[in-house]
């Protein structure tokens, strides 16, 4: 137990100082905040509040769900769905990163060899890991938060933050953070198999690849055939989904108002969690197995 | 204190698919000694080290630690080992005072500030602790390395060719630490592929090649000695050597042509001359070799 806590903070330092991970949150402030320039700037239009003349590109319910999601707490829907949309790439390539460059810089036969119990080092750099994903929710959401506070001024609305909400808010990074496992796991994986950064980013590039054609094949969840659809309901998207549609849900937004998503052909909620779960597990396991049996042969 | 032995290697062997890096490696090395473990590029001496590290698995065989498997109980075992493997690795982005703060902050050591502050006075670098690694030079690079090694107090230092890379003053002053090292009695097992290097520092010394051990010994007695004897026979050179090959004063013997290469004591020369006669080997000519352990490591490695 000592030996996983003096190697979570060893980590701790070596994440934290790490330039890779202040520029992939920097990336996401950025990108977050052009996406909610955007939509402030469609309401502003449709309000006829620039230029004089109201432009209306979108019906009224999704402009009315873009004025929730710019004020509090409908905005946390919206950012917590963010951060498993773009979050969740940049959450990969840092995962690439953490256990890819421990290979290629060698660093990581430095450090079995002053402290053998692989299997310790690789819980404390997930629990590290995730960690930081926790801290970089924050920066977003008090990023987010922040632009909230001049977009609801502009639109004359700040709405306002309960105690129930921070709740909830805290309950939706948890929940985002569950969604992202099976993704980085899946990375963590294909880094320590092909023993480099490249082999993980292109291990999750074919796993998001993959993932996205499953969702190309949501025709199937509609059909009546209910053995065909309790496949479908097994592969990973429809379950993501479930939960992240929760990530609105939870803040009164309605998270199929722009996605067009079917929510009633979705599994039920406790399906998703152990679905997620398991793919969770599968991966880590695989990760875990291959880690601590093979060689560590550092830089080739 | 289990034992007198620092490491005991156990015929250990390792195979990359067809490939043996390290063929039935059985050694040993003395407590507080200065062991150079040498042979040329590609001998399996990475290999062997990894394996003694926990990194590599052995085919078959076994390693001991200080009396302790490193396979069985690895944690035990490596506890009181400080290591550089094949090139001294950190993180780029972080000072070698932060590198180091690392590594401390892993093994749980106590008053890591003060303690890195030693291992940097140490190997000289204090001056420069708070500038990134990869502004360093290779020499820099290379002293971390040895301070990351002692970091933890080991009782037993392993380095993987400790001068590679190093310029002729960088080279200097390698030496000159593994010396201090070694004046405070711990064990200091290190690889090259550099004979001089080895000869410079080391008081006992073995040699292999493509994986098995050639030679061992005490360097005085390899560089003065002069074991070699070179035995001129008319025919079955082949049957001369394995018929050699079986005494146990015979340290390593093989053949070029008609020319048996014998590493054995020079005073043997005639119950050798009386073995191969006996066998029916003629014998046309022995001779010593005042090898010096240069020639003799050329003579061991050179390419059959
Ligand atoms: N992971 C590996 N896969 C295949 N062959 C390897 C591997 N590691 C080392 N070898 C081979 O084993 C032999 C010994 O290598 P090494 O131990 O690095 O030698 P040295 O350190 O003495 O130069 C070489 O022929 C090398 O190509
Ligand atoms: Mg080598």
């Amino acid at each position: 137990m000592a030996t996983l806590l003096h190697l979570i903070q060893a980590e701790w330092l070596k994440l934290t100082r790490r330039p890779l991970i202040w520029l992939l949150y920097g990336t996401f402030v950025v990108l977050l905040l052009i996406t909610f320039a955007a939509l402030l700037f469609v309401v502003l239009l449709h309000d006829g509040a620039i230029g004089g003349v109201a432009v209306q590109v979108l019906n009224d319910n999704q402009i009315n769900q873009f004025r929730q999601e710019l004020r509090f707490p409908g905005v946390f829907g919206a950012l917590l769905g963010q951060i498993n949309s773009i979050g969740g790439i940049l959450a990969m390539i840092l995962a690439a990163g953490v256990i890819g460059n421990e290979y290629s810089w060698g660093t990581l036969r430095v450090q079995l060899a002053r402290q053998p119990q692989r299997g310790y080092y690789l819980i404390a750099k997930l629990l590290t890991l995730l960690l930081i994903l926790l801290v970089g929710m924050l920066l977003v959401i008090l990023a987010g938060g922040l632009f909230t506070l001049i977009a609801g001024w502009l639109l004359g609305n700040l709405g306002r933050v309960s105690a129930g909400d921070l709740g909830l808010l805290l309950l939706g990074m948890l929940r985002a953070l569950y969604v992202m496992l099976p993704y980085v796991l899946f990375v963590v994986a294909a880094s320590i198999i092909g023993r480099s950064v490249l082999a993980g980013v292109a291990g999750g590039l074919i796993f998001l690849t993959l993932d996205g054609g499953a969702g190309t094949l949501s025709f199937l969840s509609q059909t009546d055939n209910p053995i065909v659809r309790g496949i479908y309901n097994l592969l990973l998207q429809p379950n993501i989904s479930r939960l992240v549609a929760q990530h609105r849900q939870s803040f009164g937004t309605d998270p199929t108002a722009v996605t067009g998503l079917d929510l009633s052909t979705l599994p039920p909620t406790w399906q998703a969690i152990i679905v997620i779960g398991v793919y969770s597990i599968v991966f880590a396991g695989y990760a875990y197995v291959s880690f601590t049996r093979r060689d560590i042969v550092g830089a080739s | 204190m289990s034992t007198e032995w620092a490491i005991e290697f156990h015929a250990l062997t390792r195979r990359f698919g067809q490939h043996t890096a390290v063929d039935a490696l059985s050694l040993r090395v003395p407590r507080s000694s200065v062991f150079g473990f040498l042979g040329p590029n590609g001998a399996g001496k990475t290999t062997t080290i990894a394996m003694l590290l926990g990194l590599v698995r052995p085919t078959s065989g076994h390693i001991t630690i200080f009396g302790h498997d490193v396979q069985r109980t690895p944690t035990t075992a490596l506890q009181r080992v400080g290591a550089m493997i094949e090139y001294p690795a950190f993180f780029p982005y972080l000072s070698g005072y932060d590198n180091l703060r690392v590594l401390a902050r892993a093994d749980g050591i106590a008053q890591p500030h003060a303690r890195i502050q030693q291992v940097l006075a140490l190997v000289d670098l204090a001056a420069r602790s708070k500038d990134r690694f990869k502004t360093y030079s290779q020499g820099m690079k290379q002293r971390l390395g040895i301070a990351a090694a002692l970091l933890n107090q080991p009782d037993l230092i392993v380095l993987d060719e400790p001068t590679n890379g190093l310029d002729p003053a960088g080279t200097v002053e390698m030496r000159e630490l593994i010396r201090t090292l070694a004046s405070e009695g711990r064990t200091i097992f290190m690889s090259s592929h550099l004979l001089h290097e080895v000869e410079q520092v080391c008081d006992q010394v073995a040699i292999i090649k493509q994986g098995k051990l050639i030679a061992s010994g005490k360097v005085t007695e390899l560089l003065h000695r002069g074991q070699g004897l070179l035995v001129q026979v008319t025919d079955q050179a082949e049957a001369a050597v394995a018929l050699l090959g079986k005494l146990d004063w015979v340290n390593s013997v093989r053949h070029e042509g008609l020319t048996l290469l014998i590493d054995a004591p020079h005073e043997r020369a005639a119950e050798i001359n009386a073995l191969l006669t006996r066998n029916d080997i003629l014998v046309a000519e022995i001779r010593t070799r005042e090898a010096s352990l240069e020639a003799f490591f050329l003579q061991v490695t050179e390419q059959p």
